[in-house]
């Protein structure tokens, strides 16, 4: 509803409606070529028997413009622009004559020379063993950038160790692709392809191992005895996968130790050429581990042993100064030896009702602790000690502090 | 004396309080302003809003492609940077600027397009154009998710080409394109786009299956919400008491109005949708049949956002075409109106792709156009189901003015989808029609309707008593004019004309 324009419209329709007649243009299409190659020279003809020029309109894969012409006498010559006549793909014509207007198309083929290929090669590592593969796709391009005809035949080229294939696929969609799947052996995998006689550069892609297999694992140590002090070394077997393949280095892997008492202790270490060692101080006391790695999700290995000696036997308490400088020594080893710096000695104090009333650690040093107590901390009274060492305790009792 | 100091001090105090807070008002608005922006939301733009400027119809093919079986995800952002590549490429060549092309084209394909832009710059060319449908098939998908071939078939492409700044060419052309994409930082472009095929897109018209026949009909406003019908005051027992005045009045058909942007522009408002779809369930109760005119108040037509209205359209025909109460769609209110300001050439073929893109949804209802005046009524006829033109111009010419355009269209409907005449008498139109003349203009009217048969539809219920500024300016005295059209007035009291609402 709207009642502003209805007069002046009416009143303008009126004027739409008286068609003019024109006369009649005649143009006749000369050019019968409707193939040509990319980049060369198109030219669209037209004889007339007016001397009007129309534009020529045309339309290709990326855009539209239109074109003037030259004219002599009685022919129209439209000449193409590069931008068009270069690129591949249908070209839509169509002459703006004022009267019939003539329109056809003509189809630009791609040149059939390489100027350039194009390659996209993913994934670019890949695991051993047949399943897994990359896929290389190529666009092989003319010199105006335009994808080669379709069908065109390319050679993809690999090399793996001694062996060297050739495989030939067509360009189906613009592009042509070919997976290459993985060997059994690790290593890298060269490619590369040609297109008529051109060469593309070269592309590799890496093949891992595949997953880790189960393994063996064993120990090495310098003696048998829970010192607290030395290192026992855990190894792994060469840890492959299933082809034999050495996992890579950095592999890592778990070794988890149950003591005597269940509790676990863990250590790890990470593959080199194919072999993780770990290491773990000895216990202070004697002990029985088992150890198995793992490494995770993947693989484990088999079940070890390892027993720990006790090293001391016994040790002497000596008091002085009333009781309060306590010395706990000479702590011995295997051999009689002083027992390397570092064990661990804990002192405990109860008083009668058997209450800790503190405890105390140190570690030896040249074979003997040293522990002092300060008699303003204790209300007098009777007190009994026990001294742990190396898992052995010894108790003194009825001591006046 | 004492009374003025302590005047004196109490003003002292509150002086200083007054400063102070301007002070403090002054600084805080500094300090807030200073910190507009700062936002840390903001400042790293995370939040970024999807402008919906580009919705043409598309179709993807069952994905049977070879390579990597794609991911919906993958397959949705494949889409939107291709349509997106389209859009930058439509407004780069309207302006022959190369604004956005390097998101959305390779380095090598970018350079065609800038090829062609600096080429048709110096030629003084540019096209306006905009594609309204796409087919996709997923061709091939590379292993590592980093290259896409497409094929795009029949691409419907509306083309208007300009030299010096004259239409030299306006084309529709269907087109099938090979395309390869490439993921580059996060964006796929397009990296070879070959054009396979093209033609002349011609529109086939497919006549609806139902015809339009005994209308007798009325152009419905509530009375309180004129041009306003699905606001904040949508009453339906308001809608339901006029439905009942129109039934009850012999009449069986309305004509209703569908605003463009009210409707929410391309993206249609759900609850909007839903008040229409209560007009038209409230008409089917009362057994009264309606023509849907969709986008009321739309006058852009700029070709860009064709596909926006489009979407637009689907939408609203999508949801309605199955409704009983749906006799007609009625693509534009009087188009022939903006011939002028936006070119004749233009609308047509606006037009054009809209009743194409209703009938691709709705083959059954009928569509027209409500043509402003019996001269534009041939316009288009070969793409429309039956004819529609309003008559506000002296009756005694109506005779003449129908027969002749009977004789020209003789195989089809031809209604008159407003008419009317308003009892504008009053201060600003001393000499204007009084309530009498419209019931004898009605009279007459009936009584031509009747005897040619003519299938009509009057302008309109009700007088009102608020007109938006849009519909006929600002002047007090076309507003009155316009205030005056209704059979009953602005105190609910029937018009004389009121008798003639539906025979003679």
């Amino acid at each position: 509803m709207n009642l502003l324009n209805i007069h002046i419209i009416s009143f303008i329709v009126m004027l739409h409606t008286i068609a003019p007649s024109l006369p009649a243009d005649n143009f006749t299409l000369i050019t019968t070529t409707t193939q040509y190659v990319a980049g060369s020279t198109i030219i669209i003809e037209f004889t007339t028997t007016t001397n009007k020029a129309p534009l020529l309109y045309v339309s290709n894969s990326f855009g539209s413009t239109v074109v003037t012409p030259t004219k002599t006498k009685t022919v129209l010559r439209y000449t193409i622009p590069k931008i068009i006549a270069d690129k591949s793909g249908v070209v839509h014509w169509r002459l703006l004559a004022t009267s019939k207007q003539l329109q056809g198309e003509f189809n630009i083929m791609p040149q059939q020379k390489v100027s350039s290929i194009q390659s996209y090669l993913g994934p670019p590592s890949i695991v051993a063993g047949g399943k897994d593969f990359s896929m290389l796709v190529t666009i092989p391009t003319d010199a105006y950038d335009n994808p080669l005809a379709e069908n065109t035949k390319l050679a993809i080229k690999h090399q793996f160790l001694n062996k060297q294939q050739v495989d030939t696929v067509t360009i189906k969609n613009s592009i042509s692709y070919k997976n290459i799947f993985s060997p059994k052996k690790t290593g890298r995998i060269a490619l590369s392809t040609s297109c008529l006689g051109f060469n593309s550069k070269e592309f590799s892609i890496d093949v891992m191992p595949s997953t880790p297999t189960n393994f063996t694992i064993n120990y090495k140590q310098y003696h048998k005895y829970a010192d607290g002090n030395q290192i026992t070394t855990f190894e792994t077997s060469v840890i492959t996968d299933e082809f034999q393949n050495i996992v890579s280095d950095g592999t890592y892997v778990a070794f988890f130790i149950t003591t005597a008492n269940t509790s676990i202790l863990k250590t790890s270490g990470t593959t080199l050429n194919g072999v993780a060692t770990a290491r773990i101080i000895h216990p202070d006391h004697a002990d029985s581990w088992s150890v198995q790695a793992f490494i995770e999700g993947m693989a484990s290995s088999n079940n070890i042993a390892i027993d720990y000696s006790a090293v001391i036997s016994d040790f002497d308490i000596v008091f002085a100064n009333k009781y309060s400088d306590i010395t706990v020594g000479p702590l011995k080893s295997f051999m009689q030896q002083m027992i390397p710096d570092g064990l661990q000695v804990t002192l405990e104090i109860y008083n009668n009702t058997t209450k800790i009333r503190e405890i105390l650690q140190k570690t030896s040093a040249e074979g003997y602790v040293h522990f002092t107590l300060k008699p303003n901390q204790f209300p007098k009274g009777n007190y009994t000690i026990t001294v742990t060492a190396a898992g052995i305790s010894k108790s003194v009792k009825n001591i006046t502090l | 004396m004492g009374i003025n100091i302590n005047i004196l001090r109490s003003a002292l105090v509150l002086s200083y309080i007054a400063i102070i807070a301007v002070l403090i008002l002054g600084i805080s608005s500094v300090f807030s302003y200073l910190n507009t922006g700062a936002d840390r939301s903001n400042m790293l733009h995370t939040e970024i809003k999807k402008i919906e400027q580009y919705l043409p119809k598309i179709e993807w093919a069952p994905l049977r492609n070879e390579g990597r079986t794609i991911d919906l995800q993958t397959l949705t952002a494949i889409e939107t940077d291709y349509l997106d590549a389209w859009y930058v490429k439509h407004v780069a060549y309207k302006t022959n600027t190369t604004k956005g092309i390097d998101d959305y084209y390779t380095e090598n394909a970018r350079q065609s397009i800038f090829d062609i832009i600096s080429n048709n710059k110096t030629n003084s060319i540019y096209v306006d154009g905009t594609t309204l449908e796409h087919n996709l098939n997923l061709d091939f998908f590379s292993e590592d998710g980093q290259l896409a071939v497409l094929t795009d078939s029949d691409v419907v492409a509306y083309k208007r080409v300009y030299h010096n700044n004259t239409l030299v060419l306006e084309t529709t052309e269907q087109s099938s394109y090979k395309i390869i994409m490439l993921l580059e930082d996060g964006f796929w472009r397009i990296r070879h786009i070959i054009k396979q095929h093209t033609k002349p897109y011609n529109y086939q018209n497919i006549k609806a299956s139902q015809h339009v026949l005994d209308i007798k009909g009325i152009n419905y406003y509530p009375q309180d919400t004129p041009w306003d019908m699905y606001g904040e005051n949508f009453d339906t027992s308001s809608i339901t008491k006029d439905f009942n005045i129109i039934k009850n009045a012999g009449l069986n058909t309305i004509r209703i109005f569908v605003p463009y942007a009210d409707f929410g522009n391309a993206n249609i408002n759900p609850k909007k949708l839903e008040k229409l779809k209560i007009v038209l369930d409230l008409a089917e109760a009362h057994q009264l049949k309606v023509m849907v005119t969709l986008f009321d108040f739309y006058g852009d037509y700029s070709v860009i956002n064709w596909s926006l209205n489009q979407h637009h359209a689907l939408s609203i025909v999508s949801a309605l075409q199955h409704h009983n109460a749906l006799v007609a769609w009625d693509i534009k209110n009087e188009p022939n109106l903006d011939f002028e300001s936006r070119g004749k050439t233009l609308v047509t073929a606006w037009l054009t792709a809209m009743i194409a893109t209703v009938k691709s949804v709705d083959k059954v209802h009928p569509v027209t156009i409500g043509w402003s005046n019996a001269a534009s009524a041939t316009l288009l006829q070969d793409t429309l189901d039956f004819v529609s033109f309003h008559y506000y111009e002296d009756l005694g010419d109506l005779d003449t003015t129908y027969k002749t355009l009977k004789a020209e269209l003789p195989d089809t409907t031809i209604a008159i989808t407003e008419f009317g005449m308003s009892s504008n008498r009053g201060l600003w139109h001393p000499f204007g029609n009084s309530e009498d003349d419209q019931a004898a203009y009605y009279k007459q009217a009936q009584t031509l309707f009747k005897l040619y048969n003519i299938p009509y539809m009057s302008w309109t219920l009700y007088d009102f008593t608020k007109i938006p500024k849009e519909v006929v300016g600002r002047l007090p005295w076309r507003k009155q004019t316009q205030e005056h059209f209704g059979f009953i007035n602005q105190n609910g009291e029937t018009k004389p004309a009121f008798k003639y609402i539906s025979k003679v």
